[in-house]
């Protein structure tokens, strides 16, 4: 057991020889190569059947040629009759299941050709099959030798505190890597709170845009420069979170513990914070700040339009962050369990109405995928 | 000197059993897979025959049939005179025979190929003859009571 910084790890370390021993990987690897010869014997099987098949498409194009052709006509197996062949541009093909089809010589190549076709399919199924095997053998090989080289597997138990749900990371790794599994972990615990209090806020926010739909025409001449500096603060707020979300990505990777127990309790410090007042959370001053600012110009100009349209404005990022979050691969491990609300192609329309907010500008990075409970600090 | 003794048995049960596994069920295998082909021969020929008594009872002269090209590709082919046939005497090589004379060749084949079948028979019986001796062996070797079924067979 290997602990960093203290704080409640409990996790085991195995030595990989022990879980793979050396020779067993070796072994396995071989029974890959044998799988792989076999292939390979398939393959030089259909090979031999593919040039069969051009040989027959050549002798049935030839044939034609002439009216007879002299030949030795088969009388079973073990005998035959000097004969000739006769009307040399009639073929009997079978079509399979014991029917036959009487075809030209050129039908019948056509026919022929599709067969080949399908022949050279099967070369390519055979192939990608032994690349796969090739793969296979190529990782026994390597966990072979990394056995032999006397790596170590650490394994560690993950006991979520609120949830059932458990997360029970384990991965092989270098013992000298630096790591954050602690970290990653408190920080998947909160996404699932995060994630429904994200949701919720977005239904409401939805609510506040229907009532802004309804104020639409006031709101016309309002300029664009509303929707830009969302923007901006949006990709600010991409540009605060991208390490963050990073991190977060790769929970199991890293499994070492450094003092779990405090960052954990840090973390849901901050998500109480977080969920109080949401735009008081001190690690996001900035994203804070402007989200102030917009309260301070609403608050000042006090009409009721304009309180739509900043409810609209924020419902702009919202939205963009919720589509973001339906297109997002399951990077991470749990199950994507809230609702998704589809949302109708209002935003352009919701551009035209919005305000003009004094915001920062800022570093723009272009936008990126956004997790989800980087919104919910917003 | 106990230890000694049961070392060797084990030995000598597992050079047994290696000699079975290695030796007489590969040869057991094999002797059945050349019956097999022998079986064939013979009914290669005796289709050749009918169908030459065939020929022969309906006194066809020319005839008809589809050449098979590889492939389930057929074209037809004519035989112009099928009073004088090729037949196969082994060792790819084809001797041209009347009809009578095929038959004769035809018959001393069939009875060849009948005295093959018998002899690659009998090697198969020695073959689980074998067998069976050495698994007897290895049974007096670990000291188990006989098999039932064995001694309660008839014969």
């Amino acid at each position: 057991m290997i602990m960093e910084g203290g704080g409640g790890a409990k996790g085991t370390v195995a030595s990989l020889s022990s879980l793979f021993p050396a020779q067993d990987a070796h072994k396995a690897a071989m029974r890959v190569q044998d799988a792989i010869s076999e292939k390979q014997r398939e393959l030089e099987h259909l090979r031999g059947f593919i040039s069969d098949n051009a040989n027959l498409i050549n002798l049935v194009q030839k044939l034609p040629e002439e009216l007879h052709h002299e030949v030795m006509v088969p009388f079973g197996k073990a005998a035959f009759f000097p004969g000739r062949l006769v009307h040399t541009n009639e073929f009997l093909v079978l079509l399979g299941e014991g029917y036959y089809a009487e075809r030209t010589s050129k039908q019948t190549v056509e026919i022929l050709k599709r067969r080949g076709k399908a022949l050279d399919s099967q070369v390519d199924s055979l192939k990608a099959m032994m690349d796969d095997l090739k793969a296979e053998a190529s990782f026994f090989d390597a966990t072979a030798s990394e056995a032999a080289e006397g790596l170590v597997e650490i394994t560690e138990e993950y006991v979520e505190e609120n949830n059932s749900e458990q997360e029970s990371g384990s991965g092989v790794n270098k013992q000298d890597a630096p790591s954050v599994s602690g970290v990653d972990e408190a920080r998947i615990t909160e996404e699932d709170e995060e994630y429904a209090r994200i949701m919720s806020r977005l239904d409401e926010l939805e609510e506040e845009e229907e009532l802004a739909a309804a104020n639409d025409n006031q709101n016309d001449e309002e300029g664009e420069e509303e929707k830009e500096t969302s923007n901006q603060s949006l990709e600010k707020l991409h540009d605060a979170k991208h390490s963050y979300s990073k991190a977060s990505t790769f929970p199991c990777q890293r499994d070492e513990d450094i003092g779990s127990k405090e960052l954990l309790d840090k973390y849901q410090q901050q998500q109480q914070e977080a969920s109080t007042n949401p735009s008081n959370c001190s690690n996001f001053s900035e994203q804070s700040s402007s989200k102030g600012s917009l309260h301070g110009n609403n608050s000042s100009t006090q009409t009721r339009g304009m309180r739509n349209t900043n409810s609209a404005a924020k419902s702009v990022t919202f939205a963009e962050v919720k589509e973001k979050n339906q297109t997002l691969p399951a990077s991470t491990s749990e199950a994507f369990t809230g609702s998704i609300v589809e949302r109708p192609p209002i935003m352009p329309k919701i551009s035209k109405q919005e305000t003009e907010t004094p915001l920062q500008p800022s570093g723009s990075q272009p936008s990126k995928p956004v997790s989800r409970f980087k919104m919910q600090r917003r | 000197m106990d230890v000694g003794i049961d070392n060797f048995r084990n030995e000598k049960v597992q050079r047994f059993e290696e000699f079975v596994d290695r030796r007489l069920k590969p040869d057991l295998v094999h002797a059945i897979s050349e019956r097999d082909k022998v079986f064939e021969q013979q009914k290669v020929f005796s289709d050749l025959r009918r169908n030459i008594e065939n020929l022969e009872k309906n006194s066809i002269t020319n005839l008809t049939t589809l050449v098979n090209l590889g492939s389930e590709v057929y074209v037809q082919g004519n035989v112009a005179d099928t009073r004088r046939i090729f037949v196969d005497v082994g060792l790819g090589f084809h001797v041209e025979f009347t009809w009578s004379e095929a038959l004769k060749f035809i018959s001393l084949k069939e009875e060849r190929l009948a005295r093959q079948t018998e002899e690659y028979t009998h090697l198969i019986a020695s073959i689980k003859a074998q067998i069976k001796l050495v698994c007897e062996g290895i049974r007096e070797l670990l000291q188990l009571p006989a098999e039932k079924t064995v001694e309660g067979r008839v014969f």
